[in-house]
């Protein structure tokens, strides 16, 4: 039978909750990390501690907010792990003023297939803190003020840096042609 | 069959259009709308599920609940 080999994923519940948050969750690790397999680590060990902390949601936010909450955690962590491995050199204050006339222009490409590879490429130039921003705003789901509160800023603070971090990923766009 | 052949070439018809839709020239007016149409066509690998139950498996299990009426009478 499925059941004995799906324990988790056939809990009452949880089933849904993967299938309704996982690629939010996915989209964010992947483009936020820019790696594919990384993704998929945060993945599994969010809702691994989803599964394992459930009954801990006390439902004073939105579940989705809750479940950003852990995956920024593990972002963070995977990067912090990363960066002891590979010491980098980015200038990240020099991307933060990369900003150029891009931002309002539109964002134009040849062929749709391009769109991942060309985002994944402006997302790696720019600073954490922007990155972060913008993939959090993409998602339909989340208030000004929840992605306020998931950054530790006010709601005005994160309309002003969403600003200057869509002119910096137009700019970035842009160079990828 | 004339009929077979005539929604055939129509069902063409509508591949060759799909197809080239899919391969055109698009143009986003925000970041966040070429941002959620990305997202749109990311799609979680089936993998990551097939971990999460295996790990998940292996989760030590919660000492079963004593019947309520042990429970009541403190043994």
């Amino acid at each position: 039978m499925e059941s004995t080999s799906r324990p988790g994923l056939e809990t009452p519940g949880f089933a849904d909750l993967y299938r309704e948050h996982s690629k939010a969750v996915y989209y964010l690790a992947l483009r936020y990390l820019g790696d594919a397999q990384r993704a998929e680590d945060v993945t599994h060990d969010v809702f691994l501690k989803v599964y394992r902390k459930l009954d801990e949601f006390r439902g004073e936010s939105a579940f989705r907010t809750w479940l950003y909450r852990i995956t920024i955690n593990h972002c963070h962590n995977q990067q912090q792990s990363w960066h002891q491995r590979h010491i980098t050199t980015t200038d990240d204050d020099a991307v933060l003023d990369a900003t150029g006339n891009a931002g309002e222009s539109p964002l134009r490409i040849l062929e749709i297939k391009e769109l991942g590879e060309r985002i994944q490429t402006s997302m790696d130039r720019l600073a954490p803190e922007y990155r972060l921003l913008l993939l959090l705003v993409a998602d339909e789901q989340l208030s000004y003020e929840e992605v306020a509160e998931l950054t530790g800023q006010t709601a005005d603070a994160v309309r002003g840096k969403l600003h200057r971090a869509r002119k910096a990923f137009a700019t970035q766009f842009e160079k990828t042609a | 069959m004339k009929h077979r052949t005539k929604q055939t070439s129509h069902e063409q018809e509508q591949l060759s259009q799909a197809q080239s839709q899919s391969t055109a020239p698009r143009e986003f007016t925000s970041v966040t709308e070429a941002l959620r149409e990305d997202r749109a066509r990311v799609e979680v690998p089936p993998a990551v599920e097939q971990r999460l139950n295996e790990s998940i498996a292996k989760l030590p299990k919660p000492p079963p609940q004593r019947p309520w009426w042990k429970r009541l009478m403190g043994d």
